[in-house]
């Protein structure tokens, strides 16, 4: 039984990874994010957590700065996450986790003749180093944690329609990219059935072997979640995303990069003491985004199973 | 070794040293009111303690609420035979690296932890009993 891990440790889950790397970022769409997706439930030495989560980003708005614009083109895309992830401490205060994704994308451009699009295949990779120097225990309200992680190409991002399709069609970025985060957490009692937690990543992205960027990104968020009892739990949020604009060699790619804020609600049942599954949403609240026209995420949902050893 | 303490029972009124129990097998258990595996441990623990009796061996819990009346108030609705301690402020669980509960141990005649555990579910208290009765059977 993980009583008093429950909320505290969930919500870090959830929000010490609030965004991921802009894999998609030519259309700013957030793209396939991934940190959401990685596992870092394991706290105490010895644990281990698999996870099991998926994410599905609908990416037809279309926006011009901050105003939304009627899209003419008659475009629809949508990309779909499938994440396994382990986390598992090494100490009380150390930890690693680390996933494998497969990514599908579709796109369609009804005004053109050339029908669907689709992508899949295996993503990239992550591997992050927790160490939690500030942990909270029935003495101790706050909790302060650090991390280091790494994103790793795994597959091809080479896919082809008769060209090379372009970089937020590819499952993998191909290229490297290196993520920092921190994270604190307050208890607002002994049992820690109600918790704040604010974090904050940044992500610096590597060029691929075609000598594209992803823009780097900063992520912050901060919310509160409450344990129901022993099986249920909620959580409610606002996530706050900038990003660069993409790059090839030395110039800006025009219409990518901007700034979104979110709102992004959470529940987690404990079907088992081991095993919880766990929804959660992002909903747009406002953007402010870079260029004449860009196609961003109109919604996005998800779903997670996590076991715990 | 474990880490030492000292204190007064709340429920029987004895001076609790834990040096004292050298040469005696400890389960020594922290809970708290507000976690509920481990209220539903603490009968579990008091009919273990029954089964194994105690010639060589002696339960002993801490209640770590912040607020001792809560956990006084459990105790008074669902009483147990061993001796339990209070510490709200930590001064007995700090020591033994408490983050989550319930969390309990195993301590050797000789004072040293040879098991420890995080969790309670229904049933565990037979794993436990067996556990204790091989420490208490094990030449020091």
């Amino acid at each position: 039984m993980k009583h008093r891990v429950g909320t505290a440790g969930w919500l870090i889950a959830l929000a010490l990874c609030g965004s991921g790397p802009a894999l998609g970022a030519t259309c700013s769409c957030a793209g396939t994010p991934l940190l959401t997706a990685i596992d870092t439930s394991a706290r105490e030495k010895g644990q281990l957590f698999i996870s099991y989560v998926t994410e599905d980003h609908r990416i037809s708005d279309l926006v011009s700065g901050s105003r939304d614009v009627r899209d003419e083109t008659g475009r629809d895309r949508e990309s779909f996450s499938q994440v396994v992830s382990a986390s598992y401490a090494l100490t009380d205060r150390w930890a690693v986790s680390a996933l494998v994704s497969h990514i599908e994308h579709r796109r369609t451009i009804r005004s053109s003749q050339l029908g669907e699009t689709r992508t899949s295949g295996i993503g990239d990779s992550v591997i992050l180093a927790r160490y939690t120097p500030i942990v909270i225990t029935p003495f101790n309200r706050h909790e302060w944690a650090l991390g280091l992680g790494l994103r790793i190409p795994s597959a091809d991002d080479d896919l082809a329609d008769g060209f090379i399709l372009s970089e937020d069609m590819q499952p993998s970025t191909g290229a490297r990219g290196t993520i920092l985060w921190t994270g604190y957490t307050y208890a607002f009692n002994q049992a820690a059935t109600v918790v704040f937690n604010a974090t904050a990543n940044y992500t610096d992205n590597q060029s691929n072997d075609r000598q594209y960027a992803f823009g780097d990104e900063v992520s912050l968020f901060a919310g509160v979640g409450h344990n129901m009892g022993p099986r249920f739990s909620y959580s409610v949020g606002l996530r706050y995303r900038r990003t660069d604009a993409d790059s090839r060699g030395k110039f800006d790619i025009p219409n990518t990069g901007g700034e979104w804020l979110d709102f992004v609600p959470a529940v987690q049942w404990s079907l088992t003491d081991r095993l919880d599954l766990g929804l959660s949403g992002r909903i747009p609240i406002a953007r402010d985004l870079n260029g004449a026209l860009q196609f961003t995420t109109s919604y996005s949902y998800g779903f997670s199973l996590s076991y715990g050893f | 070794m474990a880490p030492g303490f000292s204190g007064q029972a709340v429920n029987t009124g004895q001076s609790i040293r834990l040096q004292d129990y050298a040469g005696k097998v400890v389960f020594l258990d922290f809970w708290a009111s507000w976690c509920p595996p481990c209220v539903a441990s603490l009968p579990a623990y008091n009919q273990m303690r029954r089964d194994i009796g105690t010639d060589g061996f002696e339960v002993i819990a801490v209640n770590v609420d912040e607020h001792s009346e809560d956990g006084l108030a459990f105790l008074r609705r669902h009483p147990v035979d061993y001796p339990v301690l209070l510490d709200p402020a930590g001064d007995i669980g700090i020591p033994y690296q408490l983050r989550t509960l319930p969390r309990s141990f195993i301590l050797d005649r000789s004072g040293r932890v040879v098991a420890s555990y995080r969790s309670y579910s229904a049933g565990d208290e037979q794993m436990l009993k067996q556990e204790i009765l091989r420490v208490m059977g094990s030449p020091e």
